[in-house]
C-alpha cells in the first residue's frame, strides 16, 4: 500500500505543488495552496455523497420516519403522563437513532475521504514545518503543524462552496433536490 | 441577524487562519526520527533495517498492509455501521490491531525499542479516534441544522470531556505499551458481548417484551404529536443544580453535575480506548439522565465531536502522535462502499441470525485480546 500511495502522491505533487508558487510570499502562498487543495476535497467530497444520497434515499428517509414517529410518540406519552408509555418509546427511539446515526456514518465518510489524501500529500511536504501561534492562542500552546492549519481553511472552503453550490453546473441540480427535501420534510 | 452571525463566524474563522500563521519554523526532528534513530539496526526482529523500504508512518522495513486488504476490511466495517451499528467502531480497531499487522509490528519492539512500541500504539488509538471523530462532525452539523443540540447540556458534556482527555493524554500518551492497549480493547469488547448475553438472555427479551407492549399500548390509543422537529429545543434555565430545557411545551430537566460526571467518565474510556462514546452516552442521557431521544440524539453526536476534538488535538498536537494518512482516506472510502452495500443485503440476513453473529465474534475477540495483551496467551 504504502509503495502505490507514495507513487500517487509523486504523480500528484507536480501540480498541487503549482498552487503554492503563486505570490513568492511563503506564508501568502501556504494559505492559497492549502484552499485550493481544500476546494477540491470539497468538490470531490459533495460529488461522492451527492451519489450516495441518491443511491440510499428511500432507506435513509424510512429509518427517518421511524424515528422521527417514536420521538413524537415518545413526547406524547410523557405529555399525557403515561412514564412506562414514555420510557419504552424512548427507548424505540433510541433503537431507531442507533441505526439511522450509523448510517450516517457512511454517508459522512463519502464527503470526507478526500480529507486524509490530502493531509497525507501535505505530510509528505510539510511534516516538520511548525507555524508559531499568536498571543493569546500562544497561552494554549506554542505552534501546530500542517494538520492543524488545514482545518480552519478546508472550514471556510466548504462555507465558500456552500454559497457558490446553487451556480455550479451539476451542483446547482443536487442543490435544488436538497432543497426539495428540506421542504418537504417540513 | 442570520447574515451577522455569518459575517461574525467568517471573522472569527479568519482571525484563527491569519492569528496562528505569523511566521513558519522548520522542526529540526521529530519524536518518531528520535525513536527510529534510538532503535537498535539490524534485519532481525524488534531492530531497525535502515536500507529497507519504508513502510507505515515512514519507518524503514515497516508494514505495509495491502490497499486491497486495508479497502476490504473497511468495506465490512461500513456494512456493519449500516446494519449492525457501533460494532463497526470495535471492528474498525480489530483492522488497525491484527489485519494490518501494525500491532504485531509494534510488539516486536517490546524490549528493544519501548519508545518506538508506545508511538505506534498512540497512533492506532488516534486513527481509530480520526474514523469516528470525522462521521460526528457531520452528524453534529445536521442535528445543529434541525435545532436539536442543547447547548446547556452539551457544555457540561464538554467540561467534562475535557477535563477526561487532558487526563488520558497527561497520564498515558507515550506510557501504555502495545499489550496492555490491546488488553484493555479486548476488556471493553468483552464487556459488550456480556452485555449482548443479557439483551438476548430469557430476562433480558421479557423485558424487551414488556416494553414494546407498553409503547404498543400508547401508540393504539393516542395520535403522533406530528412533527416536533419545528419546535427546536430551548434551555429555560441554567444553574449548577438543575438545568431545565424545553420542547414542544414540555420541561425536562437534568442535573448538570451528572452531565459533567457523564462526560468525563464517557471521554476518558472512549480516549483510552480510541472510539467514539456514542454507545454509552445514549443510554446514560436516556436512562440515568432521563432526556427524550429528540434530545439526546444530536447532543450525543456533539459529546462524541467534543470529545474526539479534545482528544485529538491533546494526542497529535501537545503530544506529537503521528497517524498514516492515507490509510485513514482508504478507510473512509471503504467505509462508505460498505455503508451502501449494506441496506441491500443486509435486509437478507434475519436480525436475530445478526445479534448471534456479533455477539459470537465480540466474545472471540474480547476474550482473544484480553488473553493475549495482559497474559501474553496466545488463542486462535
Amino acid at each position: 500500500m504504502v509503495d502505490a500511495l507514495n507513487h500517487f502522491y509523486f504523480l500528484i505533487d507536480g501540480i498541487l505543488i503549482v498552487f503554492y508558487r503563486v505570490t513568492g510570499i511563503t506564508i501568502v502562498d501556504y494559505m492559497i495552496g492549502t484552499f485550493c487543495l481544500s476546494m477540491i476535497a470539497v468538490v470531490l467530497g459533495e460529488f461522492t455523497v451527492s451519489i450516495a444520497l441518491k443511491f440510499n434515499k428511500k432507506y435513509i428517509g424510512q429509518l427517518s420516519e421511524r424515528m422521527n414517529r417514536k420521538e413524537s410518540m415518545a413526547i406524547a406519552a410523557y405529555e399525557k403522563g403515561d412514564m412506562d408509555g414514555y420510557k419504552a418509546l424512548n427507548k424505540q427511539a433510541s433503537d431507531a437513532w442507533g441505526k439511522k446515526f450509523f448510517t450516517m456514518m457512511g454517508h459522512s465518510a463519502a464527503i470526507l475521504w478526500p480529507i486524509p489524501f490530502a493531509l497525507g500529500w501535505m505530510q509528505t511536504r510539510f511534516q516538520g514545518v511548525d507555524f508559531e501561534i499568536s498571543f493569546p492562542f500562544s497561552l494554549v500552546m506554542d505552534s501546530v503543524g500542517y494538520t492543524f492549519s488545514f482545518f480552519p481553511i478546508y472550514i471556510l472552503g466548504r462555507i465558500v462552496f456552500a454559497h457558490m453550490r446553487p451556480w455550479l453546473p451539476y451542483f446547482s441540480s443536487v442543490h435544488k433536490s436538497l432543497m426539495e427535501a428540506a421542504a418537504d420534510s417540513k | 441577524m442570520k447574515h451577522k452571525m455569518t459575517w461574525v463566524f467568517l471573522l472569527i474563522m479568519a482571525a484563527a487562519i491569519i492569528l496562528p500563521l505569523l511566521s513558519a519554523t522548520p522542526v529540526m526532528a521529530d519524536k518518531l526520527s528520535d525513536a527510529i534513530a534510538a532503535a537498535p539496526q539490524g534485519t532481525g526482529k524488534g531492530q531497525i533495517d535502515p536500507a529497507a523500504a519504508k513502510g507505515f508512518l515512514g519507518i524503514p522495513g515497516g508494514p505495509s498492509p495491502g490497499l486491497v486488504i486495508c479497502f476490504l476490511w473497511a468495506v465490512w466495517v461500513g456494512w456493519i455501521f449500516s446494519t449492525v451499528g457501533a460494532f463497526g467502531g470495535i471492528m474498525a480497531g480489530v483492522g488497525h490491531i491484527t489485519i494490518y499487522g501494525l500491532g504485531a509490528y509494534a510488539k516486536t519492539f517490546k524490549e528493544t525499542s519501548p519508545g518506538l512500541n508506545k508511538m505506534m500504539t498512540d497512533s492506532i488509538r488516534v486513527s481509530n479516534q480520526w474514523l469516528v471523530g470525522l462521521s460526528a462532525l457531520v452528524t453534529s452539523i445536521n442535528y445543529g441544522r434541525q435545532k436539536r443540540l442543547v447547548t446547556s447540556l452539551g457544555f457540561f458534556l464538554g467540561i467534562g470531556a475535557l477535563l477526561a482527555t487532558l487526563m488520558v493524554v497527561y497520564g498515558t500518551a507515550g506510557k501504555v505499551s502495545f499489550s496492555q492497549y490491546q488488553g484493555y480493547f479486548g476488556l471493553c469488547v468483552f464487556l459488550i458481548a456480556m452485555f449482548m448475553i443479557y439483551e438476548m438472555s430469557s430476562k433480558g427479551q421479557a423485558k424487551k417484551k414488556a416494553a414494546k407492549a407498553a409503547a404498543k399500548a400508547f401508540e393504539d390509543t393516542v395520535k403522533s404529536k406530528g412533527d416536533i422537529a419545528e419546535q427546536g429545543v430551548k434551555t429555560l434555565k441554567w444553574s449548577f443544580i438543575k438545568t431545565e430545557i424545553s420542547f414542544f411545551g414540555q420541561k425536562f430537566s437534568f442535573s448538570p453535575m451528572w452531565a459533567l460526571a457523564g462526560g468525563f467518565f464517557i471521554s476518558a474510556l472512549a480516549s483510552f480506548i480510541g472510539v467514539g462514546g456514542g454507545f454509552l452516552y445514549v443510554p446514560f442521557l436516556t436512562s440515568v439522565a432521563g432526556l427524550p431521544m429528540f434530545v439526546v440524539a444530536g447532543t450525543s453526536a456533539l459529546a462524541v465531536l467534543i470529545g474526539m476534538i479534545f482528544s485529538i488535538f491533546n494526542f497529535m498536537v501537545i503530544k506529537g502522535v503521528l497517524i498514516y494518512w492515507p490509510m485513514i482516506g482508504i478507510e473512509l472510502v471503504g467505509i462508505f462502499v460498505g455503508s451502501m452495500i449494506g441496506p441491500r443485503t443486509g435486509k437478507y440476513i434475519p436480525e436475530k441470525a445478526l445479534k448471534w453473529i456479533f455477539l459470537v465474534l465480540a466474545f472471540y475477540i474480547g476474550l482473544r485480546y484480553t488473553m493475549r495483551g495482559f497474559f501474553g496467551i496466545a488463542m486462535l
